[in-house]
């Protein structure tokens, strides 16, 4: 019988914007490709929080986005937590990262409860960053672009990795990120996944670890080859970064 | 003032033909006039009798541009406009710079501009158009414009600043109720265009609008349009008004191109009134070059060559929905130009069988995407030049046309390195 992965995707018709659903579709492939069947719920306002999920997902979007989002994931933000505390591995993306947050901070002021997985918060504004970003994470070398409004506090956690190029959590932590247990929220985006494979594969499976089954990790041609360009794409961008 | 302009045309000339000599940057004397003559846009393009005509949007406005002055000019107004791209203050100054004379007046009745969105205010500030055309608001460049948000904010700021006629494309999220979004005038008038409701549900990615969240909206398509496509063809449509109907060729296939084309005919009546012909305006865009980039067919040898331009999301996808089949031979750049080429997990791929080669530092990038579309990459070669020359190598294509899928920045460079040395637009 097929192993099953079960994707929950949040709020995927407003957090979806720049790519960010490639995350997803990323893990599907490479899932699909090592002979496990995929299935993706996808979570919007009002529909009923499903059970037995291997892995959360979260993409960006504009502020405006992010404001009509946000009642979506109060309404299931208990229940998020408790995934997050039986171990289901978190990924989140920089708007989404944000509401997963205990808070966002807006311009004008006014503070967007989060749903309180990750403990940090998020102030909007500060110089607008632009440009490619680079990492050196527990992964080796984390690639993507960096296009962000605000900086976020993560106090004593762990992050994703350190900055090479980029500027991270805030202009003077150095850092990017949230990665504690199984939970990685970031600013990278490419999408993430794409650029970085072994973030994609690390997350898949912790998520069938959970279950008592071991991730593949026998050759396919396929996923070899997009490998290989993946890593060429890492290659280019660590070497010749730029930004606005 | 007038001493200061002539001696910003004469500098600003001679710079213009040492940069031709090398075959490129035709922003760099308009940007020179401008550093001796601060006021040299204003100074020039306002004496222009029938004001200006200002064209914004994420995409589409150099086709449209190009149409609206074709048509105007069918109707025997003299028309100035800037060539495609150079639509930054510098970019008007370098195309006023070929046509003024040195006492700083333009013979034209009127000037059409392609205006860029993030300098949008800031030219309708100097330029005072009568006549505002937007045509969409797409995702677009958020390396630059960050959230499609600020370019609403941008083009709300241009549309509020059009003294007599707006026109607005019904058929766009963000445009559909703009008019309601800026303070009302008297002497203004607010027209739209759009395309028949089938037609959009027809096409396979409607028309590529930006998602708008949150505040109170009227859904896009509502509002009732002057000009509208009523049907499509391969690279033809029909136009339709209250009062007629009437064939137009289009540069390319495409929704999008038709959509232009609806656009441009609206600006038209709003500018010409009464002297608005709709044969003339059949008359026009039949014998109209194609902008370079924009479905243009290149000849090279004994070998047509497509090129596609991708600017955007939209652009790449409304492309390659206009595509009737799976193009036999397929070369793709990118580069910096596209600093952040995440949104190609957007595109939907699938009228792409497969792609030959890929070059531009953006390349892996785009095979990793491609391959996960489980689309078959022929390789990657990241020097530009031997790329071209291996593409360009292959043999003849049966059906006798190879594709090149670009972005900007790539197709300028392309162009160029193939012996198109004209000035963007074909500047004269």
């Amino acid at each position: 019988m097929r192993e099953t992965v079960r994707i929950l995707h949040l709020v995927p018709s407003t957090l979806g914007q720049n790519g960010e659903t490639g995350n997803v579709m990323v893990l599907t492939r490479r899932a699909e490709l090592h002979g496990l069947a995929v299935e993706v719920l996808q979570q919007e306002a009002g529909d009923e929080f499903p059970f037995d999920i291997d892995l959360v997902y979260i993409g960006s979007g504009p502020v405006s986005a992010q404001i009509v989002a946000q009642p979506a994931i109060l309404e299931v933000a208990s229940d998020l937590r408790q995934l997050a505390d039986e171990g289901v591995p978190f990924l989140a993306i920089a708007a989404g990262f944000q509401l997963l947050g205990e808070s966002v901070t807006m311009a004008d002021g006014s503070v967007l409860e989060g749903a309180g997985v990750f403990p940090v918060t998020t102030t909007v504004g500060g110089v607008r960053v632009v440009g490619d970003f680079v990492v050196e994470s527990r992964l080796g070398t984390l690639v993507g672009f960096e296009n962000r409004g605000s900086v976020v506090e993560i106090g004593a956690a762990t992050p994703v990795g350190t900055v090479t190029y980029g500027q991270g959590n805030t202009v003077e932590s150095g850092v990017e990120g949230y990665w504690v247990g199984n939970l990685v929220g970031t600013h990278l985006h490419g999408p993430v996944l794409a650029n970085n494979p072994g973030l994609a594969d690390w997350l898949l499976s912790v998520a069938l670890e959970r279950r008592g089954v071991v991730y593949p990790t026998d050759a396919v041609p396929e996923l070899e080859e997009i490998d290989r360009y993946a890593a060429e794409a890492r290659r280019v961008i660590a070497a010749g970064p730029l930004s606005e | 003032m007038t001493l200061r302009i002539t001696a910003a045309v004469l500098v600003g000339r001679a710079v213009r033909v040492a940069a031709r000599l090398r075959g490129g940057g035709s922003a760099i004397p308009g940007k020179i006039a401008m550093t001796i003559a601060p006021n040299f846009l204003e100074e020039t393009i306002s004496r222009i009798p029938q004001g200006v005509v200002a064209v914004s949007g994420s995409n589409g406005k150099s086709t449209t541009t190009n149409m609206l002055a074709a048509v105007l000019r069918a109707h025997g107004l003299v028309v100035f406009t800037n060539p495609s791209g150079g639509n930054l203050p510098q970019g008007i100054a370098s195309a006023v710079l070929s046509e003024v004379s040195l006492s700083g007046r333009l013979n034209a009745d009127i000037a059409v501009l392609e205006i860029d969105e993030g300098y949008g205010i800031g030219l309708t500030t100097l330029l005072k158009p009568r006549t505002v055309l937007l045509l969409n608001i797409q995702i677009d460049q958020l390396n630059r414009f960050h959230e499609p948000e600020r370019v609403v904010n941008m083009l709300r700021g241009v549309a509020g600043a059009a003294t007599r006629n707006l026109i607005l494309n019904r058929d766009d999220n963000h445009l559909v109720d703009l008019d309601t979004k800026i303070p009302a005038s008297a002497a203004r008038s607010v027209t739209f265009f759009g395309a028949d409701p089938a037609l959009i549900e027809g096409a396979a990615h409607g028309v590529a609008s930006a998602q708008r969240f949150g505040d109170s909206r009227i859904a896009a398509g509502s509002r009732l349009a002057a000009v509208t496509v009523s049907s499509l063809g391969p690279s033809s449509a029909v136009l339709s008004t209250a009062e007629a109907s009437f064939p137009v060729r289009l540069p390319s296939r495409g929704l999008h191109y038709a959509l232009d084309a609806a656009g441009a005919t609206a600006a038209a009546r709003a500018v010409l009134g009464q002297a608005f012909d709709t044969s003339l305006v059949t008359t026009a865009l039949e014998g109209l070059a194609t902008v370079y980039g924009r479905g243009e067919l290149l000849t090279i040898g004994d070998e047509s060559v497509e090129i596609i331009m991708m600017k955007n999301p939209a652009s790449l996808q409304l492309n390659l929905d206009a595509l009737e089949t799976a193009p036999e031979q397929v070369f793709l750049a990118v580069d910096e130009g596209t600093p952040d080429p995440s949104w190609i997990y957007d595109i939907d791929l699938s009228a792409l069988d497969h792609v030959d080669l890929i070059t531009g530092s953006k390349a892996n990038q785009f095979a990793v995407r491609l391959r996960y579309a489980g689309i078959p990459v022929g390789g990657v070669d990241l020097d530009i030049r031997n790329a071209v020359k291996k593409f360009l190598a292959l043999p003849k294509p049966s059906r006798g046309r190879k594709t090149m899928i670009l972005n900007y920045e790539q197709m300028m460079l392309i162009r160029n390195s193939l012996g198109f040395k004209d000035l963007e637009g074909g500047a004269k």
